[in-house]
């Protein structure tokens, strides 16, 4: 393999990474907060895909229509999580795990058929929007532009997110929460309104994922349990409740897809599982997370 | 007066399990052979679930893999009659000796972990399964499954199986009912409870899960072998997060802290997939909602509700 075609596969597996991020990054956030593992945040990333493509669809005649669905198809997917934040979750938050599993895959049930009935089995495809539909030349091969977006949307959410933890005072009421959930209620944090505010932060980063992986793989039923253990694996080796973790777990979950196709095709999200493994045995609190 | 109390209970509890064991036992002559066949089934979800519900309600490890072990006694069954010329006895008790093989392997590793990392694990060790049953076609055949086994002429009318597996099924779940029973099940309920004290009194909470594990995985296996000759075919999604899922739901609908629990759950899960199916395509959401209603109004399963009402209507009976 030649040099220019390693750093092309470096480079996709980044984009891969990248996308990701921003779906483990929301489960991850939601972790740390509510101390909810969310299995219903694949579909409501499949469900930003579908909305993408929807809006799209609808605004065939309006220039620029991808764009109009990278702004709403999230928001949406916010909204709706929301409303299962305030009508379903909250219900349970004292409740043991199992339970909350099984409430969250109910909702992988539930959305998932939804879907299927408002928008079919078919796959969707929505095409890369303007300006970003040509290749962009890395040291002489063609790489598409859109990954090139892709790449550096992953960043611009890290620091963003970042930023939100660190400086604001909902950043700063997170961290309480995630330290001391009732010392941070004691002292009159008004935990019910920052759990549903938490919660949609997620979903919105579920559904930007959702949107941003039309144009490279299209919306499709069974996506959201794929990427779904991918996020998993992901937060695993970073660690839960990590930003910097699901950060640099994405990168090497992407980095090890890209180069573990080459290797053996239909094995790659093994070479993914067992690094969890080792991850799991050697540092089960995850490379960036801390033991409790 | 609270013995005699228990003991009435438990004679009436008896009693009720004895009917159930003769009215299944003269069952064949009662109904179709498609109803004999989907009973087959119901009785097999319903010891695949027991098996997991040892993990689940006894000794409070949630597994989001138990499926692995189910299609490893699966495949072990179904390799070995399609391979080999071994007598289909060893054939089928390969089954569950592999699944509790490969649970001594998983469960070393899984077991150095609790709560959200434990199940994570279980569920990443089952995908495995699942992509080396998927992947490995010159063993497995991959997707295409392994179709056409042959098990022996005697057992193939359905009647027969039916009867095959009754036996087998009842056999099991009177060794789990005992496990449970015994101060090693006793041992488990107090982890589940506190596994920190249970610890402190000089109980190894590892070993004690680990055993567990194995178990659990060794009575999926049964259960995967079973269905392995009822089915007659095998396919890799047997070992599918879904058919794990499908296992934890039985276990949530029927009640997961009563023995009897995941048995009625099976039932009432594939009767309602049976009807619900022959209505529409869209059966997950009609799960889906079943599952949220029951999470939000109908704690404890309808094994626990029902428990909870005959122990209502005890306690008045006693106060009269």
């Amino acid at each position: 393999m030649t040099f220019q075609g390693i750093i092309i596969q470096i480079l996709s597996g980044i984009s891969t990474g990248m996308v990701i991020f921003l779906i483990a990054v929301g489960l991850s956030l939601v972790f740390g907060t509510l101390r909810i593992l969310n299995l219903a945040h694949g579909t409501l990333y499949m469900l930003g895909a579908y909305l993408c493509y929807w809006i799209s669809s609808l605004l065939t005649q309006v220039s620029g229509s991808f764009w109009w669905s990278i702004l709403l198809a999230p928001v949406g997917v916010a909204v709706f999580g929301g409303l299962i934040e305030v009508l379903l979750l909250r219900r349970i938050y004292d409740r043991e795990h199992l339970d909350q599993y099984l409430l969250t895959f109910a909702l992988v049930l539930v959305v998932g058929d939804l879907c299927k009935l408002a928008w079919g089995v078919d796959y969707h495809l929505v095409p890369a929007p303007w300006p970003l539909t040509g290749p962009v030349f890395v040291m002489g091969m063609p790489f598409p532009s859109y990954n090139v977006f892709l790449i550096l949307c992953g960043p611009l959410v890290f620091i963003g997110l970042w930023a939100l933890i660190r400086y604001t005072r909902l950043g700063m009421v997170i961290r309480a929460m995630t330290y001391s959930r009732e010392m941070a209620n004691a002292l009159g944090t008004n935990v019910p309104l920052i759990y549903t505010v938490v919660f949609m932060l997620g979903c919105w980063l579920a559904g930007l994922g959702g949107t941003l992986v039309v144009p490279t793989a299209s919306a499709m039923p069974g996506m959201d349990m794929i990427v779904l253990i991918e996020c998993f694996i992901i937060i695993v080796i970073g660690g839960l409740g990590s930003l910097s973790g699901a950060f640099l777990g994405s990168l090497i979950f992407g980095l090890v897809n890209a180069f573990g196709i080459l290797v053996a095709p239909r094995l790659a999200v093994a070479f993914a599982f067992i690094l969890m493994i080792i991850v799991l045995i050697i540092r089960p609190w995850g490379l960036m997370g801390e033991p409790e | 007066m609270r013995q005699s109390m228990s003991k009435r209970e438990n004679s009436g509890k008896t009693v009720g399990v004895i009917a159930v064991l003769v009215g299944l036992f003269i069952l064949p002559v009662l109904v179709s052979a498609g109803w004999l066949s989907l009973i087959t089934e119901m009785l097999i979800l319903a010891l695949a679930a027991c098996g997991l519900n040892l993990m689940l309600g006894y000794a409070g490890m949630v597994s989001f893999g138990p499926a692995g072990f189910y299609a490893v006694g699966a495949y072990a069954t179904a390799l070995i009659l399609i391979n080999t010329e071994l007598p289909f006895a060893l054939a089928f008790a390969a089954g569950p000796l592999f699944a509790a093989g490969a649970a001594v392997l998983i469960g070393w590793f899984c077991v150095r972990l609790t709560h959200v990392y434990f199940a994570l694990l279980t569920l990443a060790f089952a995908q495995i399964i699942h992509t080396i049953i998927f992947e490995w076609y010159a063993f497995t055949k991959g997707d295409n499954g392994i179709v056409d086994i042959p098990i022996p002429e005697v057992l193939k009318p359905i009647t027969h199986y039916y009867y095959f597996s009754f036996i087998i099924i009842v056999l099991c779940l009177a060794l789990l009912w005992m496990i449970i029973k015994s101060p090693f099940g006793k041992t488990l309920q107090a982890m589940r409870e506190n596994a920190q004290r249970a610890e402190s009194i000089g109980i190894n909470v590892r070993l004690y899960q680990l055993s567990t594990f194995v178990l659990s995985g060794f009575f999926l296996g049964v259960a995967g072998s079973l269905f392995c000759g009822f089915n007659k075919n095998v396919f890799p999604n047997y070992a599918h997060w879904g058919k794990s899922t499908e296992m934890l739901v039985v276990c949530l609908l029927g009640g997961i802290y009563n023995f009897f629990g995941p048995i009625v759950g099976s039932i009432v899960y594939l009767f309602l997939d049976k009807v619900i199916t022959s209505y529409t395509q869209y059966w997950p959401l009609v799960l889906g909602m079943i599952i949220i209603i029951l999470l939000l109004f109908l704690r404890g399963g309808i094994a626990g509700f029902i428990g909870e009402r005959m122990a209502l209507r005890q306690r008045r009976g006693g106060q009269a």
